[in-house]
């Protein structure tokens, strides 16, 4: 949106934000470990993990709240470690949406405009623009407490990018909404998103809305970004147990691997599976590993079958199109396994079942890891 | 600026806006607050020298003198007139501001929130007045005594530890009011639904639940009272009329009356202290009180 | 739900007790309200004529004239230095952490304790030590003391209660440290800014036992004035004085209860 870049055409110098080994520790407790990031143009990048893995903490870096202990941080060209927050361009979105109770929602959105002395006729006109832009045209001079909480959000919304921020950030925007308003807001953020080509900074704690939404997601963890990558790899390859378990529903199996006539086999409480060449080289494993698997890589089969995980029904939970089973598993990590029967097949408590696991993409890791 | 100069700075906090020039004049105003107090102590423990403002030299005489039975008695009267005016404002004011609270009309609500502050924007020497127009020999409750026929003598309250009793409760009454109504505020009505819910009567609601919980909130308001009553000067003053002597109303007079400053500034700190250690030792013994509870 | 006879009972005893007190409360100033208007020089119960000359004589009393001036000026500069530096103060006290933040406070906070004449005491030997006159600097300066606890305590609730979001998203969208004070924190705090800025004037205004030792005769306050008026004669003027506070009083706060709603104010809600 911002026009002062064209002139000079290697727009692509720099991404659009850029986290060169930035930390931030508070007394002695490390809150953020060195951490290195590009978020590239018009990208929306997601930062997901679970309360305290310092997902807060980088937003309110790259938004000036914190000052960084050390690194560098760029938003384009510049470098910005140092800058305020006031200067720094951003627009920011908050978990309640921190709209100013005695302002009305035009001038909420204006006062952005306000403190960068924008002409009046001008400024009139972009509020304007903004607010339809969030289908808000006809609430400019309601207060903020006489909106519902979906119409609130969208007045937070239009005023952080009536400034033509260089990047926008999200801080748990959905959490105060109840689950259909949620949907329809998320879609609707993504549209405007994709329109503007607005690069976007996303937190959240919820892997549904972080799958749903995002370009990339950056997983973290007790300070430290695990893994950065698209969706799907996110969800199919995960880098380590801990994003393998916090990013979707997994079912983890205590194995060992044995190699012979240069196949490899687990052995899963005895039983043998076969997994396919495409997995990581097994000599880059201990012999004792874990197995996650997602529940649509368990499939039910007779227990009597010889690569069958023998397992009991203990839980039948109706879901509509589907019925979760809950299985008590002696070789499963926790002694119990989740998975999805969408033929609803009338299974009762006590029944004994046999696991039969997928052969193709299993994520396997060493056992000594951390488990989300 | 010279207000940015390190001297608040311990911690480093990345931004702290107005730091330096908003804590300056409170800075000021706490250091006359000190130099204050640092007279008196400084006076405490000079020599009186009759017929001059100037003080002598340093001794510690004046403390000496303190244990006159004329001041012992002044600390045992101050004592209990604290005592009964806290206790007895307690007693008044936690009935009023349970009302206020809990009252489910908001007429009686304004009602009670107004008749109990409006004595508070009167200030001491008025409402003092009004009690002694009541208490007095001509006042409405000898009037009424003697109309009724309950006595046949006029008494006169003027002049009595009662009398400066009452009046010191009323003037007591509307902080502690504010004080316990906002502890009880704070109450989560749930909970004594709760206690409700599993067959507790009204009373016992009131005696396991709610009071209880307002405990700290009482032990606010009564040390409030405690420090308002010796705080007081108009009241004992003015209804005791001299024959109730009181920690204030003995430092007016050997400060003015016979200009003696340093023994004023002395027993000024002896009362200070006082109440510091009467407090003090209030507070440990309710909060022992409390765990004691606990267990 | 049929109510048990004993919850009537409780009920109408806590009815009768709670009007009890609040007649007890209200004594004073009926009395005073009656004897206002008695013509008889000797203050008498119940009165046998009625006049309005006592009014007369309140309002043409030198004394109470210049009182009323007097505490009208301290209480007007007392309240509004009060009202700056407290909310000042409490601005830093709740937001930062600084070296000589808790003794600070403590200090401040002192005159809670401190009684007032102990404060007015000290405030004279201190300016008898550095030879300074009893003038009306000095009034003003004991007037904030003894108010400064109660603005900080009244401003600290407000900024408590005073979400700093409000405060991030502002300097998110570009406005300075001084732009987010004057558009945001003090109109938002300003509910909290009046309650305590009135609860200083008021304490101001009433203010006697401190202001006793450090007021000379020529800016004597209206407290002290209707205390010397007290030990002097004994007609009903100051009775008639009385009425008029108390129904001052009495009307602000209605006014200040119909449009604050004072259980916001008192944190009592």
């Amino acid at each position: 949106m911002s026009s002062d870049h064209q002139s000079s055409e290697n727009v692509s110098a720099r991404p659009a934000v850029q986290i060169d080994g930035v930390t931030k520790s508070f007394g002695n407790t490390p809150a953020l470990e060195p951490c290195w990031m590009k978020i590239k143009r018009g990208e929306f990048l997601t930062l997901l993990g679970p309360s305290g893995c310092g997902k807060t903490t980088l937003l309110n870096l790259i938004a000036g709240f914190l000052e960084a202990d050390n690194g560098e941080l760029f938003l384009g060209e510049d470098l910005v470690t140092q800058v305020p927050p006031h200067k720094r361009e951003i627009g920011i979105v908050f978990q309640n949406y921190a709209l100013f109770p005695h302002k009305t929602v035009a001038q909420n959105v204006e006062y952005g405009l306000r403190t960068r002395g924008v002409p009046k006729e001008e400024s009139r006109a972009r509020v304007k623009e903004a607010l339809s832009l969030v289908k808000l045209e006809n609430f400019a001079d309601r207060k903020p407490r006489q909106m519902s909480g979906g119409q609130q959000q969208r007045v937070a919304l239009a005023r952080a990018l009536v400034i033509r921020p260089r990047v926008l950030l999200l801080d748990e925007p959905f959490s105060a909404l109840d689950r259909n308003l949620r949907v329809s807001m998320q879609i609707e953020l993504k549209e405007i998103q994709t329109k503007l080509g607005l690069t976007t900074i996303f937190v959240t704690h919820d892997q549904n809305e972080a799958l749903s939404m995002s370009d990339r997601i950056a997983v973290m963890s007790r300070g430290r970004v695990r893994h950065v990558g698209s969706p799907q790899e996110i969800y199919e390859h995960p880098k380590d147990l801990f994003v393998a378990t916090f990013v979707g529903d997994t079912n983890l199996f205590r194995a060992r691997i044995e190699s012979s006539e240069g196949r490899t086999r687990l052995d899963i409480g005895g039983r043998k599976v076969e997994i396919s060449s495409e997995q990581k080289e097994p000599r880059d494993l201990p012999s004792a590993v874990i197995v996650a698997a997602r529940p649509e890589q368990c499939s039910l089969t007779s227990v009597e079958s010889p690569d069958a995980i023998p397992a009991t029904v203990a839980v039948v939970v109706y879901q509509g199109s589907y019925v979760e089973l809950y299985l008590e598993c002696e070789a499963a990590v926790h002694g119990r396994i989740m998975m999805r029967d969408v033929s609803k097949s009338f299974f009762h408590i006590g029944d004994k079942v046999g696991i039969r696991l997928a052969t193709k993409g299993l994520n396997i890791f060493g056992s000594e890891q951390e488990i989300g | 600026m010279w207000w940015s100069v390190d001297l608040f700075v311990v911690k480093t906090m990345s931004k702290r806006p107005f730091l330096g020039l908003f804590a300056s004049p409170a800075t000021l105003v706490a250091i006359s607050i000190v130099a204050a107090l640092l007279a008196i102590f400084q006076y405490s423990l000079r020599a009186y020298v009759p017929g001059s403002l100037r003080p002598g030299g340093f001794t510690i005489e004046n403390f000496a003198v303190l244990w006159k039975p004329m001041f012992r008695k002044a600390f045992l009267t101050t004592f209990l007139l604290c005592f009964w005016t806290a206790l007895l404002t307690l007693l008044a004011g936690f009935p009023l501001a349970y009302a206020m609270v809990r009252s489910k009309s908001s007429l009686v609500r304004g009602g009670i929130l107004i008749t109990s502050l409006t004595p508070m924007f009167l200030g001491e020497v008025i409402r003092t007045y009004s009690w002694m127009i009541v208490l007095g020999k001509q006042g409405i409750i000898n009037v009424c005594l003697l109309r009724l026929g309950v006595i046949s003598e006029p008494i006169s309250l003027m002049f009595t530890t009662t009398g400066v009793v009452i009046a010191l409760v009323h003037f007591t009454l509307p902080i502690v009011i504010i004080m316990i109504a906002a502890a009880l505020s704070h109450i989560d009505w749930n909970l004594e639904k709760a206690a409700a819910s599993l067959g507790a009567g009204r009373v016992r609601i009131f005696f396991t639940v709610t009071l209880p919980l307002a405990t700290p909130g009482l032990v606010a308001a009564t040390s409030t009272a405690f420090s308002w009553t010796f705080s007081a000067f108009a009241t004992p003053q003015m209804i005791g009329g001299g024959k109730v002597q009181t920690i204030s109303t003995l430092v007016y007079q050997v400060g003015f009356s016979s200009f003696n400053m340093p023994l004023a500034a002395s027993l000024s700190l002896a009362g200070l202290l006082f109440t510091i250690a009467v407090l003090t030792l209030f507070n440990v013994g309710m909060r022992k009180i409390e765990k004691l509870g606990d267990c | 739900m049929k109510k048990a006879f004993s919850d009537h009972l409780l009920d109408w005893s806590g009815r009768l007790l709670v009007l009890l007190i609040l007649i007890f409360i209200a004594l004073p100033f009926i009395v005073v309200f009656i004897v206002s208007f008695n013509d008889s020089s000797v203050v008498e119960f119940p009165p046998k004529h009625w006049s309005l000359r006592w009014y007369f004589n309140a309002f043409s009393y030198e004394d109470f004239v210049k009182g009323l001036r007097n505490s009208l000026m301290v209480a007007a500069v007392g309240s509004a230095i009060s009202l700056i530096v407290g909310a000042m103060f409490a601005f830093v006290f709740n937001r930062y952490e600084f070296s000589i933040r808790r003794p600070l406070h403590a200090i401040l906070m002192s005159p809670l304790i401190v009684p007032n004449f102990t404060i007015g005491l000290g405030a004279l030997l201190l300016a008898k030590g550095i030879f300074v006159p009893r003038s009306f600097g000095l009034l003003v300066l004991v007037h904030v003391m003894v108010t400064l606890p109660f603005v900080v305590r009244g401003v600290s609730v407000s900024l408590q209660n005073f979400n700093q979001a409000y405060e991030r998203a502002a300097e998110s969208l570009g406005a300075s440290p001084w732009y987010i004070l004057i558009t945001l924190t003090m109109p938002l705090l300003l509910p909290g800014l009046i309650s305590g800025w009135l609860f200083a004037a008021v304490l101001s205004f009433n203010e006697f036992s401190a202001s006793l030792f450090v007021a000379n005769l020529r800016n004597q306050t209206l407290p002290i004035a209707m205390y010397n008026y007290v030990r002097e004669y004994a007609d009903p003027t100051l009775a008639a004085l009385a009425v008029l506070y108390v129904v001052t009083s009495a009307a602000v706060l209605t006014v200040l209860h119909v449009f604050f709603r004072l259980e916001k104010v008192l944190n009592v809600e």
